[in-house]
């Protein structure tokens, strides 16, 4: 089941979404802030956003507030629905 | 979108659709005029309701079909193949809810990105796929095991399908799946796209290859014959260029050409 954070009523609103999805590209792992068209991945390893367009800019401060208020629940979220390829990644680089 | 939009507006509510300025189409001969005309040669036609398409029967099919026909509600299997004598392509699916509701139909059309997007679909039960019509009305067929599951998780339900969140979902049932994530992986144009637009710290061959092997759930010892060092050396950029047998085997297993590996 896909995880969606529960956002204030105001922003749910305006149709602000954020959400990880049963089947994501998987690398890195990330949370996807969907608003209408478009889409804002951020990076759930690094909290940067993954993409230059569309405009990081764009996204209302208060969702920002509420995605990294849920940080550790985000990657634990994202853990779950992929064990595979955790946020903090279990693959020994040297093996 | 560029083309113009022609609007069978019988049966349903147009106010969604004047964004696009469309043309409506509200006779026979209104139709008729619009359809021997060249300028709309490579128009989409939208039906909103099947009783629009009656508006259809005295057009004389063109010597070579042109032009695509959307119909927003299901229409029987024989007036589907009448307007597919019509059209160069028919995009009516067989469900109510296989298109986006109007409004975001509409949004995804004005949309930059519209062929990243999809409007609607098709489950073919029989064959196991999944027919998705974009936002530009190309159609992409995405086989039923694409669609994985963990263990313990909702297995994805083929029979209650819907596109969501203005054409960035897949929903079959309590599943979902990512347009960008089927669309990286179907479509070599949209990755392309989609690996333009993002800020990219290591856009090695290594890193490709990494992002390839999770994304297929494969494990660095999986590869018949090659070490899981010698995997991992290669993720890292520390093998400048790898031998062509060992990307054949590495290219083979994760089910893409070798060429293909450096694109994703």
């Amino acid at each position: 089941m896909p995880f969606s954070l529960r956002l204030p009523r105001s922003l749910e609103r305006q149709g602000w979404k954020v959400k990880i999805r049963d089947r994501e590209r998987l690398e890195p792992p990330h949370v996807s802030i969907i608003r209408g068209t478009r889409v804002w991945r951020v990076d759930l390893r690094t909290g940067k956003f993954m993409d230059i367009e569309p405009d990081a800019a764009d996204v209302a401060g208060e969702v920002k507030a509420e995605v990294y208020g849920a940080w550790v629940m985000l990657q634990q979220r994202w853990d779950a629905i992929y064990p595979g390829n955790p946020v903090q990644s279990k693959e020994n680089d040297n093996e | 979108m560029s083309e113009p939009t022609l609007l069978l507006a019988d049966g349903g509510n147009t106010a969604p659709f004047q964004p696009l300025r469309p043309r409506m189409i509200r006779s026979a001969a209104d139709a008729r005029t619009a359809y021997e005309s060249e300028v709309n040669r490579h128009a989409w036609w939208v039906a909103l309701a099947a009783d629009g398409l009656r508006h259809l029967v005295a057009l004389r099919p063109r010597a070579s079909r042109a032009g695509c026909l959307l119909v927003l509600k299901p229409v029987s299997p024989q007036r589907r193949a009448f307007v597919d004598t019509l059209f160069a392509d028919v995009l009516a699916p067989a469900e109510p809810d296989g298109f986006l509701s109007a409004r975001e139909l509409v949004d995804v059309f004005r949309s930059p990105n519209a062929e990243d997007l999809f409007i609607g679909g098709d489950v073919d039960l029989a064959d196991r796929v999944v027919i998705l019509y974009r936002g530009n009305l190309h159609r992409i067929a995405v086989p039923f095991d694409w669609f994985k599951t963990r263990r313990g998780a909702p297995k994805p339900d083929f029979k209650d399908f819907a596109i969501t969140d203005s054409g960035q979902t897949v929903r079959l049932g309590d599943y979902e799946a990512a347009a960008d994530a089927i669309l990286y992986e179907f479509d070599a144009g949209a990755r392309r796209r989609m690996n333009q637009r993002a800020i990219r710290e290591d856009q090695s061959f290594g890193g490709a290859l990494r992002r390839l092997r999770l994304q297929r759930g494969v494990s660095r010892t999986a590869f018949p014959g090659i070490d899981a060092k010698t995997i991992a050396r290669i993720e890292r950029g520390e093998v400048e260029t790898p031998h062509e047998a060992t990307l054949a085997v590495i290219a083979k297993l994760l089910g893409v050409e070798p060429r293909e590996i450096a694109t994703y």
